[in-house]
């Protein structure tokens, strides 16, 4: 199972309200740059969260039954680029996820998700 | 949670999704670290490494839940400094809900 997303500046935006994350690296172009960004990012836990629709679409769209959710940040994400989000499920029942770019660049790594 | 929801293209009518464990256990909890001046966490040089939440019960809309963080290792290795974070999620009545553990790297 595989899912292509495109991130944008709105998303993130909706993210940072949301989560109450709004930290300036991820809203403000100006300060992203101060800190030796190209310019703003996506958030991390934004990445795992569009992750973590896998594991639901693979618990059968309950929430619920994820009963563990594991992810190493691995790459930024700006706005615009695309991201491919990836799972599958091992012999052992644990869903293994992955997220890249286009090019292969890693988003996100040794990440898996437990279901019950 | 239906607009967090929405920001993470989940149905809200699905459910709490898995990750809003980043708004009711981390960050209930670890800004309260940063802000820590005895901590002397370094915020603009901080990374986000590694994160993982395990539940026992996912908490359902309208309930409470109560977050306990607590820095389980604190070491320092080629300037960089390596924070786990850990917090624990307890029901009212103090069932258990979720764990998180977090990873965060303070660049030298």
């Amino acid at each position: 199972m595989t899912k292509k997303v495109v991130f944008t500046r709105e998303q993130v935006t909706a993210y940072a309200e949301a989560s109450g994350d709004r930290n300036p690296i991820h809203l403000d172009e100006d300060f992203a740059k101060s800190v030796g960004l190209p310019r703003v990012i996506a958030h991390g836990m934004l990445q795992m969260g569009l992750l973590a629709n896998l594991a639901v679409a693979a618990a059968g769209g309950d929430p619920r039954r994820v009963r563990r959710l594991g992810v190493r940040f691995a790459g930024m994400v700006e706005p615009g680029e695309e991201v491919e989000f990836g799972a599958e499920r091992r012999t052992d029942g644990r869903l293994e996820l992955w997220a890249r770019k286009a090019d292969g660049t890693p988003v996100l790594t040794k990440a898996f998700a437990d279901l019950s | 949670m239906a607009a967090f929801a929405r920001a993470v293209e989940a149905d809200p009518a699905a459910g709490v999704p898995p990750t809003y464990a980043a708004v009711y256990a981390l960050w209930t909890t670890a800004p309260q670290l940063f802000g820590d001046a005895e901590a002397a966490v370094d915020f603009g040089r901080l990374v986000h490494a590694e994160q993982e939440f395990a539940w026992e019960r996912h908490p359902e809309v309208g309930e409470t839940v109560t977050a306990r963080g607590t820095v389980a290792a604190d070491i320092e290795r080629r300037g960089a400094r390596f924070i786990t974070f850990e917090t624990a999620c307890t029901a009212a009545g103090g069932s258990p809900l979720c764990t998180s553990r977090a990873l965060f790297v303070v660049r030298p």
